[in-house]
């Protein structure tokens, strides 16, 4: 046993369900598991937020067809996301929040919200603009990427599943800012300012962060 | 351009690099600059996750000093007249002393307050 190790002459008995090794492989290797659930919780919800607002952001987009594609893009991906770390959480011997406010409020990032007034149920979109809607866009996905490095960051050479996906979903969400970028700069700027956006196969592809279809859209 | 002096203490527990363990370390912040980033460009890896003052990942207690947190999503006047900042969108006012690694004091403090986010 290395001191860089020192529970790693630790073991389970056979047939013992109430460890896992999957999660106490972790531990030998510094990685303090209970933190990184609470960070995975935290993103999750910043990504299942996300889906929610994005799909407010996206109807708000009307005439402006293209844009509304690519956000449905961003909007599909990132439930891939929510999919995609919703098991690992479990694996890890967490859970999601039962209450949707808990979670919804432990999120990593900011609510994505129509950046307009609301008056009683309907949004005051009066002075609404593609511009406003982009900005709020690009700042999502900014944040998005901040969680996930740190995320890749914290597991890195320590928790290879956790920082394979992590790793994945952050390519994801530095495409996404990279479209929005080239949209807002063509919208607000009047610039060209390519990402190299082209439409995915299908609407959510997440091209890399799938690990295996369970339906067409996630 | 004004530059603050921003001593930043870290608790013996907490591992952070570009600090020993329960020392503390001086970083130069514009007064345009957030403190988080102006500390990492500095060496010192202070802990973030949203860096848009959201989530008090970033959290620390101020011991001294003056900060403005327009820029943040989610900051109380609570959570000012309590001593914490958030590092990640704060920007110096004055020179500081601050203790590095509160998130825990934050969220406890959030939750006797009724504030969300109380995980
Ligand atoms: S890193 Fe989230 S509030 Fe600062």
């Amino acid at each position: 046993m290395s001191d860089d190790k020192p529970h790693a002459g630790g073991s389970i008995e056979p047939g013992d369900t109430s460890q896992r090794v999957g999660v106490t492989t972790l531990e030998e290797r510094g990685l303090d598991v209970d933190e990184l659930i609470d960070k995975l919780k935290a993103a999750a919800g910043a990504e299942f937020t996300t889906y929610y607002y994005y799909t407010n952001l996206r109807m708000h987009l009307a005439g402006h067809e293209d844009y509304k594609e690519i956000t449905e893009d961003a909007r599909l991906e990132d439930r891939a996301h929510f999919e995609l770390v919703a098991p690992r959480i479990y694996e890890l011997g967490g859970a999601l929040p039962n209450d949707i406010r808990e979670f919804a409020n432990g999120a990593s990032c900011p609510d994505a919200e129509l950046p307009v007034p609301y008056e009683g149920d309907i949004p005051d979109t009066e002075d609404l603009t593609a511009e406003d809607t982009l900005e709020v866009l690009l700042e999502a996905e900014r944040c998005a990427i901040r969680t996930w490095n740190e995320i890749c960051d914290m597991t890195e050479g320590k928790d290879r599943r956790t920082f394979d996906m992590a790793q994945r979903i952050l390519q994801e969400e530095i495409e996404h800012e990279a479209w929005f970028v080239e949209l807002l700069s063509m919208e607000r700027d009047g610039e060209i300012n390519p990402a190299g956006h082209f439409v995915r196969g299908e609407p959510g592809e997440a091209p890399y962060s799938t690990n295996r279809r369970i339906n067409d859209s996630a | 351009m004004t530059t603050y002096s921003v001593e930043i203490e870290v608790p013996d527990e907490h591992d952070i690099e570009g600090v020993d363990p329960g020392g503390s370390v001086t970083v130069e912040v514009d007064e345009s600059e957030y403190v988080l980033a102006a500390a990492r460009d500095q060496g010192v890896w202070l802990p973030a996750f949203c860096q848009q003052g959201w989530c008090t990942t970033c959290a620390a207690e101020v011991l001294d000093g003056d900060l403005d947190h327009s820029d943040a999503k989610r900051y109380y006047a609570v959570d000012a007249q309590a001593g914490f900042a958030l590092t990640c969108v704060a920007t110096p006012r004055s020179d500081l002393r601050l203790r590095a690694c509160a998130e825990i004091a934050m969220k406890e403090h959030r939750e006797a307050n009724g504030l969300q986010p109380t995980p």
